[in-house]
């Protein structure tokens, strides 16, 4: 599960570098540099769908996650953290190739299990106009 | 002038203390402030409203007039007069106007360069400093700036709205073009400060028409009519400074926008461009810039403008105007030809599209509506452009190609002032994106994109450099905006130095560079050594970005000619398992 930033060519929070930001300033933890923290949520955990989950399910998880989570319609409280994992998450999820990856990476008999009745659906990911 | 500005600052300061906590919430207002219209709108309680002076229907002229010691701006003097008049005296020399197009802008820029030919003097000395400009005022220049000349505009703006709302404004949210640098959004946030109106936000102008489309796709599911379903627009915006594309995704009251693109082409261009070619010796006209010429080239931009108007409608159009001074233009303009003139305009606007939709990594069958907005886009060929590159036979009509930005600009700033509507009317959320790249200098002078354009915002991305040269205790990190492959080809933002890097071999440190970018859009980057770790290294920098001021059009060259190589960066390729 730790691997998971190795993946971030999309922005992982709290992955190389931790800034975090305290009531609208941001304060930085360079000692929090280095440790990739593991997220504690997959990607598919963020998002609240199945491991087999349809692109159009993905987006209107996304799209109602943001509306509880961006700093514009009141997740303030939490400041971007919230809005920068569920977007990384949505952003890979989204793309079928950054999908493929990601359900690669997730090593461990959980994400075997998770897997399994993903691969049906693949195919019509890749097929479908993604972007 | 300036004190004239401060005394009403404060004046309007105290007032909005006394009464505004008490008696009504404090709603941004939405401004769209164009190049040469400009428009004010507001939340009503129930719908956003387009405030009109009463007899200016196509919304104000941005232009502020310079006459003896009054300052005039266009929000109220133009329904004073009759319109010709009015125009004649614009171009008169005592008025400025174009401040969207010079603003922020180095005198080395080509679209300060190309403003020469205003009826204004505009001076340059092309060294990378603010352009010199001047209004004619008792026959003589007297000099001001962009900012001035806007902040000057936009108190008339403020009163006016007050005097509507009979309440003090505070709060505003303007629109922008894409191809704003960040260093002329300062420029704007400051021209605001002046005059007392704090920004909320700088809304790129096509997502402001993207949020006026989710409203009302919001409101078509509301009586039942929508579908619910996810709907694609393509949103095409060209005033007469600027031209915007925007791609977005709307359901649920959400808009998300997948790409931006844009460009500074606009109206003002196409107009230079018809001058030129029906005065071929227009530009030895105004280098002399004495009053006879300045009425010329008024007269001329007048018949001018007047004709690009008319043949938005009709195929020919006669140009009968005397110059005075023995220059004379008599001709019959066609369409045909008028589009030849301006094939180079349209084929960059064909590019904006195109790049819009590659960005967004769609097709023309992926769109559902074609939303065209701006002045230009009266113009039949920008319209057979935009549409033909989208396969569509007709544009969305839903919304006032003039009032649509300044409309989602309004509905902006309630939902940012925090207003809720019962009817739901205001549960929206517009998701944006960075519309130009954003990095750093490194691996020679080229730029190394660390925040990709089209990245949603709120966005936080990093990068794992190294030093170029053996014992290399510092480094320069010089911040970027812009598309070019090379550092110099882009806007300049800011710059820092790390020091008190441990002396080791070139490539053996890792520094860390995080670009973050917040939901109100501010740009902060952090940066630092991580390895090695340890009480031996210097803190990390946080730097807000831009921290340029005027005149940085030499900085970029005045750094490397200091420094030359010696606190570069390089790329340290990314590691697939640390």
């Amino acid at each position: 599960m730790a691997s998971f930033a190795s993946t971030a060519a999309t922005a992982v929070p709290g992955g190389c570098v931790a800034g975090a930001r305290r009531g609208g300033r941001c304060v930085f933890r360079a000692s929090a540099a280095m440790a990739v923290a593991a997220p504690s949520r997959n990607h598919y955990e963020v998002l609240g769908v199945e491991a087999g989950a349809s692109r159009g399910e993905i987006k209107a998880a996304y799209r109602r996650l943001a509306r509880e989570v961006h700093p514009d319609a009141g997740g303030g409280a939490a400041g971007d953290e919230d809005f920068l994992r569920l977007h990384a998450a949505y952003a890979t999820l989204a793309d079928p190739d950054e999908r493929a990856r990601y359900d690669r990476t997730m090593a461990g008999p959980a994400a075997m299990l998770r897997r399994a009745p993903a691969s049906f659906r693949r195919r019509t990911w890749e097929t479908d106009q993604c972007w | 002038m300036s004190e004239q500005v401060n005394i009403v600052a404060s004046d309007s300061e105290t007032t909005g203390e006394d009464k505004s906590q008490l008696s009504f919430p404090d709603v941004a207002i939405g401004i769209d402030i164009g190049t040469s219209n400009c428009s004010v709108a507001v939340w009503t309680g129930h719908q956003v409203e387009l405030l009109e002076n009463t007899r200016n229907q196509n919304g104000m002229r941005s232009y502020v007039m310079f006459k003896d010691d009054t300052l005039s701006a266009g929000v109220t003097r133009g329904a004073t007069r009759e319109h010709g008049h009015e125009e004649r005296d614009i171009l008169s020399g005592s008025a400025i106007f174009n401040m969207k197009r010079l603003i922020g802008r180095m005198d080395t820029d080509e679209v300060v360069q190309a403003s020469k030919g205003l009826p204004f003097l505009v001076q340059t000395l092309g060294i990378g400093v603010r352009p010199f400009i001047a209004a004619l005022v008792n026959n003589v220049w007297r000099s001001t700036t962009p900012e001035e000349v806007l902040a000057i505009f936009l108190l008339e703006l403020k009163a006016f709205v007050e005097m509507h709302l009979k309440h003090p404004v505070r709060n505003a949210v303007l629109t922008i073009p894409v191809a704003f640098s960040r260093f002329q959004q300062t420029r704007i946030e400051r021209a605001c400060a002046m005059v007392g109106l704090h920004v909320l936000r700088l809304m790129p102008e096509p997502t402001a028409v993207a949020l006026l489309y989710a409203q009302q796709q919001q409101q078509l599911l509301h009586d039942n009519m929508g579908s619910g379903m996810e709907k694609i627009a393509l949103i095409f915006n060209m005033g007469a400074g600027y031209c915007d594309a925007a791609v977005a995704d709307t359901a649920g009251g959400v808009s998300q926008i997948r790409a931006l693109s844009g460009r500074t082409v606009g109206g003002e261009d196409i107009l230079q461009n018809v001058m030129r070619h029906l005065l071929p010796y227009f530009d030895s006209l105004y280098v002399d810039q004495t009053m006879d010429r300045i009425k010329s080239t008024g007269l001329l931009r007048m018949a001018t403008q007047d004709a690009i108007h008319k043949l938005s409608s009709q195929q020919h159009v006669e140009i009968n105007v005397d110059l005075g001074d023995g220059h004379k233009v008599s001709k019959i303009l066609g369409r045909g030809e008028f589009e030849t003139v301006n094939h180079a305009i349209f084929e960059k606007c064909e590019r904006i599209i195109k790049q819009c939709l590659a960005d967004a990594k769609l097709g023309p069958d992926d769109i559902n509506d074609v939303i065209l907005v701006g002045g230009c886009s009266r113009i039949p060929k920008i319209r057979s452009v935009v549409l033909g590159l989208c396969k569509k036979k007709d544009s969305y009509g839903g919304m006032d190609p003039l009032e649509a930005a300044v409309l989602g600009a309004a509905l902006e700033g309630a939902i940012a002032s925090g207003v809720t509507d019962p009817s739901g009317c205001l549960d929206l959320l517009t998701i944006q994106a960075t519309p130009m790249n954003l990095g750093i200098r490194a691996d020679g002078g080229n730029f190394v994109a660390i925040i990709p354009r089209n990245t949603a915002v709120p966005a936080r991305r990093d990068m794992l450099l190294t030093t170029m040269h053996d014992n290399q205790t510092e480094v320069l990190i010089v911040v970027y905006e812009g598309e070019g492959n090379q550092a110099e080809e882009n806007h300049l933002l800011g710059y820092f130095k790390i020091t008190g890097i441990p002396a080791a071999g070139k490539g053996a440190v890792e520094i860390n560079v995080c670009m973050d970018i917040d939901a109100a859009n501010v740009l902060r980057v952090f940066a630092g050594v991580i390895k090695p770790q340890g009480q031996a290294v210097p803190p990390f920098v946080e730097v807000r970005m831009p921290t340029m001021d005027d005149g940085h059009g030499w900085c970029g060259q005045a750094l490397a000619k200091m420094y030359g190589t010696t606190l570069d960066l390089a790329v340290l390729p990314k590691k697939l398992h640390p």
